[in-house]
Formats: C-alpha cells, sequence, structure tokens
C-alpha cells in the first residue's frame, strides 16, 4: 500500500527512515490535514511520507528525554583544562589548584601543588591520582580545581 | 647495611664534648611512614594508650628500651600547622619539645618519599626543634631503585640521617645513637615576602596579622616544597615506577568500580564470620558455658552460700548477682566479642584498606549528606559509638557532624552490641537476619536523606589519602588490641556492675514488676515480646549492648521465637545509646541537640520494631501474632 507524502515542517532536523532509507523532516500539520482523529490531541508519532513507517516523537516523551540525557555528555565548559578533562591512565602538569583555602592547604601538605605531575588512575567510584609516591582519592568537585598545562603529559 | 653506616656524625662533636642523651624523644612523621613500627622498635613493645588531654587523639608512650627516656608517638600529619585536631596535638608536643631541655624530635621519612617528609623538616627547621632525621623502609626504596646520600642530606640539612627499616629493626643501634646529636634542621629558606611573617606567627601560635592572604596556608606548603623538591633532586634518584606488584594491584582493585564490590562484600563476610560466629558463637560458648556456667558462678554461690543473710547473698550470686549476672556478662560474653572484633579491626586498619572503604562508600555517604570519609566514625562505631562520637570531629562542617553523630546513635551497633546480635541471628533463618539488616539500614539511609535535605549548611570535600596495602605486623596489631581491650575493660565493666546493681535493687524494692508493668502496653502490645524484656530496655537506657546481652540470654533459654527474635533485635539495634554516648552527644553537639537526637531515636526505635513485628506475620514468620 503506498500513502501519499505527508507534508514535513519547515525547520526541523532531518531524519532517515529506518524501513525505506527516505530523508525526510518529521513533524508538522499534515496529520490534521489529512483527518487524523488524535492529531488535534497531539500525536506522539510521526510518519515516513513514502512508506508510511512510524517512529515515536521522543521530543513528546519525558522518559525518552530524561534517557537521552543520561546518555549524552554534558557540553563541557568552556574553560581550563582539569583534571576532570585528563584520559584515565595519563599524566599532565599541574598549573593552578583553585577551591577553599582550607581544601587548598590540605591539598598542597599532601604535595600536590602548582608545577608537580599528576597521573590519574581512575574516575570512579571517586578520582584517583598518584603524585610522586602518593596516592591520593578526591571527589569530582575537587578534581574540577586541578588545572592542568595545556601541553598533554608523557602517557 | 651500608646506609646506616655512613655518617656516624661529624655533627654535634664540634665542642669535643658529647651532649648527653635526650630524656625524651616526640616521634614525629607523615601518615603510613612506620612511625608505630619504629616506636615498637625502640620501646620494645612497652607501651601505654591515653587519649591527649582534651581530645580523642590516641597517643603511645612508652621507655626508650634498656633506657630511661620517654618516647612518645604522634599522630601523623602532614603539616606542623595545625588545621586538624590530629595535627594540633602533634604541634602542641613539636611546642613542648622546643621548651624544654633534653628533648628531641624523631623524624620519621619514608625513603620512598623524602619531599613530603622534607616539608615536615624545613618547618621543624624554622621553629628551630632539635631533630634527628630517620629514612624509613629503606629497603622498599633500594627495591625501587631510589638511591639515597644520607651524607649529603646531613650536609644540606643540618641534622643526623639514619636509615633504617622498623620493622625488621634495622637501623634502631643508629638512630639511638644519633640521638644526642639531634640539632635545629638548616633554616635559610627563601620565602615569598608576603607569607614568611604570617607563616611563622602561625608555626609560633601567635595571632597572624589580619592583611595575611586568604590562600596563606597552601602558598607556605608550595614555597616549602619547591624547596623540599630542589633537595630531594639532588640527594635521592627517582624512583622505577614498579612497586609491590601484589600490593599495588590488590590497592588498585579494592577501589575498582566494579571489584570493589565483591572484596568489599568479602571483607564484611570474613568480619562477620569471625567476631559473629567465632568470636560471639565459639568462644563465647567457650568461656560463658564452659567457664563460668561450670565454674565460676557455681564457686561463686558456693561462696557466698555460706555467707548469712540473703541479702549479701543475692546481691553476688542471685538472679541479679553481680558476678552470676554483672561479671558473667561483661566478661564471658562481650569480652570475647570485643577481643575478636579488636583484632580483626587493628588488622583492617594496618593493611590500609580503610581508606579505600572510604573511597567505596562515598556515594552512599553523598546520599546521606555526607561524604566517604564518615564511613571511618560509622566502622569505628562498630567498635563503640562514643569514640565515634568524638571522632565525627574529623568532618569539616557541623551539618556533616551533627548528621554522622545522630546516625551513629541511631544505628551503628557497638562492637559488644554487634557482636550479641550476631550471635542471636546466627540462630534465626538468613532471610530473617536480612530482614534486620534491611530495617536497620533502611531507617538509617532514610534519616540521612532527610537530615541532608532538611538541615541547614554545606558537605565538605573527599580528600583521602590511600597508603600503600601491607600485610599488618603482628606486633602492631597485638599491641593496638591489647591497649583497646584494656581501655574497654575499665570503661565498660564497671557500668555493667552499676546496671546490675540498679536492676537488682529494683527488683529487690519491687520496682521492677511495677516497670514491667507500665512498659507492658509498648513491649507486649506494641512489640509482641514477652512482659521481662521491659527490664532490658530499662537497661538500655545505660548500655545498649547490656541490654542486647539480656535479651540474648532470654532467647538462648529458649524465651523468644524467630520473630521476637528479630523485632527485639531491630529495636535495641536502633535503641538510644549507652548513657556514656549520650553525655558525649551533650558535650560535643550541645544539650538541646542531644535530647532531641533521644526524643527522635525512641520512638522511631519501638515503631520500628511494631513495623518489623507487623511485617514478618505478614511473610508468615512463626510467632503468635
Amino acid at each position: 500500500m503506498t500513502t501519499p507524502p505527508l507534508a514535513g515542517a519547515p525547520g526541523g532536523a532531518p531524519s532517515a527512515c529506518p524501513l525505506c532509507g527516505f530523508v525526510y523532516v518529521p513533524g508538522g500539520d499534515s496529520c490534521k490535514e489529512r483527518g487524523c482523529p488524535i492529531a488535534f490531541g497531539g500525536c506522539a508519532t510521526w510518519h515516513c511520507p513514502r512508506c508510511g513507517y512510524t517512529m515515536p516523537d521522543e521530543e513528546k516523551s519525558a522518559a525518552a528525554r530524561l534517557v537521552r540525557r543520561l546518555f549524552t555528555r554534558r557540553p563541557r565548559p568552556a574553560g581550563p583544562r582539569t583534571l576532570v578533562d585528563l584520559a584515565t591512565g595519563t599524566s599532565a602538569v599541574v598549573e593552578r589548584l583553585s577551591g577553599e583555602p582550607d581544601l587548598l592547604a590540605r591539598l598542597t601538605a599532601q604535595g600536590l601543588a602548582p608545577g608537580v605531575e599528576v597521573h590519574l588512575l581512575q574516575r570512579a567510584p571517586t578520582f584517583v591520582i598518584e603524585v610522586g609516591e602518593t596516592t591520593i582519592a578526591v571527589e569530582r568537585r575537587v578534581a574540577e580545581g586541578v588545572e592542568l598545562h595545556a601541553e598533554p603529559g608523557r602517557p | 647495611m651500608s646506609a646506616t653506616a655512613i655518617a656516624t656524625g661529624d655533627i654535634g662533636s664540634e665542642a669535643g664534648v658529647r651532649p648527653a642523651a635526650p630524656r625524651r624523644i616526640v616521634l614525629l612523621g607523615n601518615p603510613n611512614v612506620g612511625k608505630s613500627a619504629l616506636f615498637n622498635a625502640l620501646t620494645g613493645l612497652r607501651a601505654t594508650v591515653s587519649n591527649y588531654p582534651g581530645t580523642t587523639v590516641e597517643i603511645y608512650r612508652g621507655r626508650l628500651a634498656g633506657g630511661e627516656a620517654e618516647v612518645v608517638d604522634s599522630p601523623g600529619l602532614n603539616s606542623i600547622l595545625p588545621m586538624s585536631e590530629d595535627e594540633r596535638v602533634t604541634w602542641d608536643l613539636v611546642q613542648s619539645v622546643k621548651g624544654q631541655e633534653g628533648s628531641v624530635v624523631l623524624q620519621v621519612a619514608d625513603a620512598k618519599n623524602l619531599r613530603r617528609a622534607l616539608l615536615l623538616t624545613l618547618q621543624l627547621g624554622q621553629l628551630e626543634v632539635p631533630t634527628v632525621l630517620v629514612l624509613n623502609m629503606a629497603d622498599e626504596a633500594e627495591a625501587r631503585g631510589i638511591r639515597l646520600d644520607l651524607a649529603g642530606l646531613e650536609q644540606a640539612l643540618g641534622v643526623p640521617v639514619r636509615a633504617a627499616v622498623a620493622t625488621r629493626g634495622t637501623g634502631v643501634g643508629a638512630i639511638r645513637e644519633a640521638l644526642p646529636d639531634a640539632r635545629a634542621p638548616r633554616n635559610h629558606l627563601p620565602l615569598p615576602a608576603d607569607i614568611a611573617v604570617p607563616a611563622l606567627d602561625l608555626l609560633a601560635g601567635r595571632k597572624v596579622a589580619p592583611d595575611a592572604p586568604a590562600n596563606l596556608l597552601s602558598r607556605y606548603h608550595e614555597a616549602l616544597l619547591a624547596h623540599a623538591d630542589v633537595i630531594t633532586r639532588r640527594f635521592a634518584t627517582d624512583a622505577e615506577p614498579a612497586g609491590s606488584a601484589v600490593s599495588r594491584r590488590l590497592g588498585r582493585l579494592a577501589i575498582h568500580p566494579l571489584w570493589g564490590w565483591p572484596i568489599l562484600a568479602a571483607v564484611l563476610w570474613v568480619l562477620y564470620e569471625v567476631v559473629g560466629v567465632f568470636g560471639a558463637g565459639t568462644l563465647v560458648d567457650l568461656v560463658e558455658k564452659g567457664l563460668f556456667h561450670g565454674y565460676v558462678n557455681p564457686w561463686a554461690v558456693a561462696l557466698f552460700s555460706h555467707v548469712p543473710g540473703a541479702f549479701v547473698r543475692d546481691l553476688f550470686a542471685g538472679e541479679y548477682g553481680l558476678v552470676t549476672m554483672g561479671l558473667s556478662y561483661g566478661l564471658a560474653i562481650v569480652l570475647p566479642i570485643v577481643a575478636v572484633f579488636f583484632t580483626a579491626f587493628a588488622l583492617l586498619e594496618d593493611s590500609g584498606y580503610l581508606p579505600r572503604l572510604a573511597v567505596m562508600s562515598d556515594r552512599v555517604f553523598r546520599l546521606m549528606g555526607l561524604n566517604g570519609k564518615a564511613v571511618l566514625p560509622m566502622i569505628l562505631g562498630l567498635g563503640c559509638d562514643t569514640m565515634a562520637t568524638l571522632t565525627t570531629r574529623i568532618l569539616p562542617t557541623r551539618k556533616e557532624r551533627v548528621i554522622a553523630t545522630l546516625l551513629l546513635a541511631l544505628g551503628i551497633p557497638c562492637s559488644a552490641q554487634l557482636g550479641v546480635v550476631l550471635a542471636m541471628l546466627a540462630v534465626v533463618p538468613a532471610s530473617a537476619a536480612a530482614i534486620w539488616f534491611a530495617a536497620v539500614a533502611g531507617v538509617m539511609v532514610t534519616v540521612g536523606w532527610l537530615a541532608a535535605r532538611l538541615l541547614p549548611g554545606e558537605r565538605g570535600e573527599f580528600v583521602v589519602e590511600l597508603p600503600p596495602m601491607r600485610l599488618p605486623a603482628l606486633s602492631n596489631v597485638l599491641a593496638k588490641t591489647v591497649a583497646r581491650v584494656e581501655w574497654y575493660l575499665k570503661e565498660a565493666l564497671p557500668l555493667f556492675l552499676v546496671g546490675t546493681f540498679v536492676l537488682f535493687a529494683l527488683d529487690r524494692l519491687h520496682l521492677l514488676g511495677v516497670i514491667t508493668r507500665v512498659g507492658e502496653p509498648v513491649v507486649t502490645g506494641v512489640l509482641g515480646l514477652p512482659r521481662e524484656a521491659s527490664a532490658a530496655f530499662l537497661i538500655g537506657f545505660l548500655r545498649r549492648d547490656f541490654a542486647a546481652t539480656r535479651l540474648f540470654d532470654m532467647s538462648r533459654h529458649g524465651g523468644l521465637d524467630v520473630t521476637q527474635l528479630v523485632v527485639a533485635m531491630v529495636t535495641i539495634t536502633l535503641f538510644i545509646p549507652c548513657i556514656a554516648n549520650v553525655f558525649i552527644i551533650a558535650k560535643e553537639r550541645g544539650l538541646k541537640t542531644a535530647a532531641a537526637m533521644v526524643g527522635f531515636i525512641f520512638p522511631v526505635a519501638f515503631a520500628m520494631g511494631g513495623l518489623v513485628r507487623l511485617l514478618m506475620h505478614a511473610l508468615g514468620y512463626g510467632g503468635a501474632p
């Protein structure tokens, strides 16, 4: 059975139909024009204009949005390179430490200070770093305050 | 060994007379550098443990083997500037050395980590404290390919420097010979101008000028580290990155996002097997049934049967007798359990696992407004909630301290109580034991979660140093265990006797029956326990473990069915902590907070007990509803 193509709404991101491969822009008022009874209440699906294959409209599902959010990496705030950006198993030289004065006093007393090389061992359940012969576990909040030299250290 | 033969001291001989041997030696150093091992090697294991005046910090003191000098072991620290309670104690000790003729500091360093040790040495230099520097674990450094120039270091620092392997006693003789030559480390450190004066003020304990920079401490440490770095590069070669493969791998696995969990489960399981099954089961049976029921109690009954007057006889050997109940509970049931627990705990401490446990549990504690560091007071609470309440001082913010104190008082059973609970749970089906655990853990997480949201304030950052995993030294474990058992006997046994006497007195005055009747609606009505259990809860105000022991005794004589057992255990685990703990909570957090906590915990414990009773009936466990 062939369905007459549905007109896509202008401005949306084009999507490829998983069945026939037709590239189209989903959405639009065409359903309403074709007299679909639930189109007025907000249909949660879209159809391929060529073959009629039905896809869920993820934007209209709260659950789908949550899953998407869980799986997308948060856009990194544009800022200095920190311990959080360091790949696990690599090293870099500390440029600057930021945070509360008490925290900084503690970190420096443990040997973590500008100019020293840190090696990132793991990032979960907490960040674990090696500074010389010292191994320190810190939470993400602390790791974000350890700014690194721009050039990557030796692996 | 060659390292110790170097430099038998041109320092100190300039005047031609050999200075007198010191009378007081304070050990000082970073954490996990083998201070305790060296302390034991110097004193020959004859140590006494005590709290430093006004603190919870344990200080070990002893006499130099074959000498007169007093040896004091201070808590490990990273900077002499006091930031925590531990560090304040050490700072105090250092100040006392400075002002006292014949006192010296013996700084113990990890030979592999000279840089961090020198940060302390340079501070000692600024304080002008007579010092001898020991590079401990020289064997490990050698294995890692680190070569140390001891003579060069001596020249640069101006203090005697000796290498040692304290666990094997190597180099201890050379250290003792070097003690009279102790000198203040050389002090011409170029500090940035704006921090030089305030840093010295801090070191000396003077008020710091208000215009000092906000990040004074970290900038001061950075300057010291830079200098330490120069010295380290000159006199020590870099380490090869290997290290002990097994210890390193185990240390990594213990904090692995995946494998860390089975390891954690295995550690808890072993702890349960050792403390619950072996300690509370086998050992208690041996001592209680064998020794006390077999010999001591009949002997006491026989002895006091010659005494005229039923009063004295009952006081010592009756149902609530000081010997037959007080001593029998304190020595036969609780002592074997705490002795085993303290041994297991000392093994855990010395293995380096505890900080790794903090890493694994960080997430869970964050849910409760705390961070992974709070696992240390919680684990300590399994030893004694009172001591653990004091250690909540290590938590940086007031909010965290209040939450940790509440959780300790609410849900963490102390060693004696835990042992008794484990022993009781050993006779019920595993599913019933799981209900106990789920009920207690559920209450704790819920209360913690609510408290984290309701209490104002912030949570501190999680920063924990991970020492390498090590095989604990038997002598350290034994010394620690014995010291703790002694402290436990001194503190708990008298209270057990007082508790027994209170019961005895109430019984004599026919008040016990009145209390039992008053408590009946709750104890029998809500919890479904026999009315005699009222007496146990009453005595729970004095000590929770005493109450648990009373219930344990009842169940062993067939007085409780499965449901009653679990209900009793849930209620007594959540019950208000012992009187000592309430006092400490009042002292540490204020009377109002303490009263609020008791007022909160009391109904929660009984409500939860009643809830568990309903749940277990619904699930079809035995016992009349």
